[in-house]
């Protein structure tokens, strides 16, 4: 009894000696996500919906922040799934271009048409193990606020966003079905992928 | 109601027919799709997770609703935003939720949701009696006894379906209403028999009325989603399969009633550090 006892206490102390240091890794302090999700809108609205910009220049520092905010990789592969796996480097290279290109493409433009809608974060929460999830509203000029929710995890290079909720529904989850259902058309050819990618990107230029 | 009228009608010609009957399953089986070969572990995987056997049928369904909606849903849902004033048409979108409000509370009920079902039997009488006979949604604009105002919400036998433990079936397009499943096709036909409204209504006027209160909804739903569905048009690469998705994981969320901690985060990987990686960040830093 007095030995398992003992080890008990060793075990107790070890976790807390051990525990803080373990969850400080793991976990994203409350309120950090937070102040991310609003500081990157922010930047954002300002930096990105000046009228002056070029076409070029808005994509250039949409391409930053983008980078900056998200995990753009890990989102890509996500999206990709199971074919991922089976895939070239050179295939995963012309991919991962194509989808970064195609997302930013598709939404810096966005920001040209800016109309003030207003962006408001209104909490946060954990998210599974060591995530959260930053609520926010985007005020629309009609109807009922939107509902956006932010998914943050930490990284080697700190926080990023790894997936966007609108109203609950997943930008990621959307995509990779989407992605998958290319794939099938083609008899499983994540090249016929790659390529439409590319070609809707330059449909958008 | 137009809906059952369809129904019965399809059925009497079924049961008339025989030969029909097989001639329709014959349709069927030929629109199924083929379901890849069992060695083929991604597209196996990628077949399963659409749940959708009846994808050619269903895309022929999906470009036929699209062409209707070109021609004619689209330019009558632009026309009447154009023509009422916004304060109207938030009108006529009180009125429609009010008169669904009935059926929601039953819904409510079905579930087990008490606080839910009181705030539906409240808005039911507070905005049918106070509330211009529907048109105000007065629980949505004043603070309630908690202070806070009561949003409207929405429910349906599909999701009660759902709560009472129902797998979403196939996924299903149907003509001129659009995304469905097997669920929520028979959610549609018990609301039909569940919403009080039904019962209330005199006969002779059941079918008008039905009709115009489901093209109130398709209408007024439809003009609010103009621009959205223009861009998820542009955006996608596979309309179809984005539709798809999104109905499903709509759906999902209005089953546990927004609360999305319930739905587990994809699997999305935060650290990718390979030389691929290495090499993508070198090239912008130059």
């Amino acid at each position: 009894m007095v030995t398992r006892r003992t080890y008990l206490a060793l075990f107790a102390l070890a976790a807390l000696w051990l525990g803080p240091g373990l969850t400080a890794a793991a976990a994203i302090e409350a309120g950090q996500a937070r102040t991310f999700i609003q500081s990157l809108g922010d930047e954002a609205i300002t930096t990105l919906t000046r009228s002056e910009l070029t076409a070029n220049a808005r994509e250039a520092k949409f391409r930053r922040l983008l980078r900056q905010g998200f995990a753009i990789e890990g989102i890509a592969k996500f999206v990709l799934g199971r074919y991922w796996r089976t895939i070239t480097t050179d295939q995963r290279r012309r991919y991962l271009n194509a989808f970064e290109e195609l997302i930013v493409k598709t939404y810096a433009a966005r920001f040209e048409q800016y109309n003030g809608d207003s962006f408001r974060v209104t909490g946060e929460r954990p998210d599974g193990e060591a995530g959260r999830l930053v609520e926010s509203e985007i005020n629309q000029s009609s109807g009922p606020p939107l509902k956006v929710q932010w998914r943050v995890r930490e990284g080697s290079e700190g926080l990023k966003i790894v997936d966007i909720l609108v109203e609950g529904v997943s930008l990621a989850v959307t995509q990779r079905s989407e992605f998958a259902a290319v794939v099938q058309r083609h008899g499983g050819s994540v090249d016929a992928l790659i390529e439409e990618l590319e070609s809707k990107v330059k449909a958008l230029k | 109601m137009f809906l059952g009228l369809l129904l019965r009608r399809v059925l009497s010609a079924l049961q008339a027919g025989r030969p029909l009957v097989a001639a329709g399953l014959a349709l069927v089986m030929a629109a199924c799709a083929t379901p890849p070969a069992a060695d083929d572990e991604a597209a196996r995987a990628a077949y399963k997770e659409a749940n959708d056997p009846l994808e050619p049928l269903n895309r022929t369904i999906f470009e036929i609703n699209r062409g209707l909606d070109k021609l004619i849903f689209r330019p009558v849902a632009e026309l009447y935003r154009n023509a009422l004033p916004d304060g109207l048409r938030d009108g006529v979108r009180n009125a429609v939720n009010n008169l669904d409000t009935p059926n929601i509370l039953v819904n409510d009920l079905l579930q087990a949701e008490w606080r839910r079902s009181s705030e539906s039997a409240r808005r039911f009488t507070v905005n049918s009696l106070a509330g211009a006979g529907g048109l105000v949604d007065l629980m949505a604009m004043e603070p309630g006894e908690d202070g806070e105002p009561v949003p409207f919400h929405n429910e349906d036998f599909g999701q009660t379906l759902a709560v009472w433990g129902a797998g979403e079936g196939p996924y299903l397009v149907l003509p001129i209403f659009g995304p469905s499943n097997v669920r929520d096709a028979f959610g549609r036909v018990g609301d039909l028999f569940l919403d009080p409204l039904n019962h209330v209504i005199p006969s002779d006027v059941r079918t008008e009325f039905g009709l115009s209160r489901m093209l109130a909804n398709g209408i007024d739903s439809r003009s609010r989603v103009i621009e959205s569905l223009d861009d998820i048009e542009r955006d996608s690469i596979d309309l179809y399969a984005a539709i798809r998705s999104l109905y499903r994981q709509y759906r999902r969320n209005e089953i546990v009633n927004g609360e999305i901690q319930t739905i587990p985060a994809p699997d999305i990987s935060i650290n990718f550090d390979d030389d691929l990686s290495r090499e993508r960040r070198a090239a912008v830093l130059q």
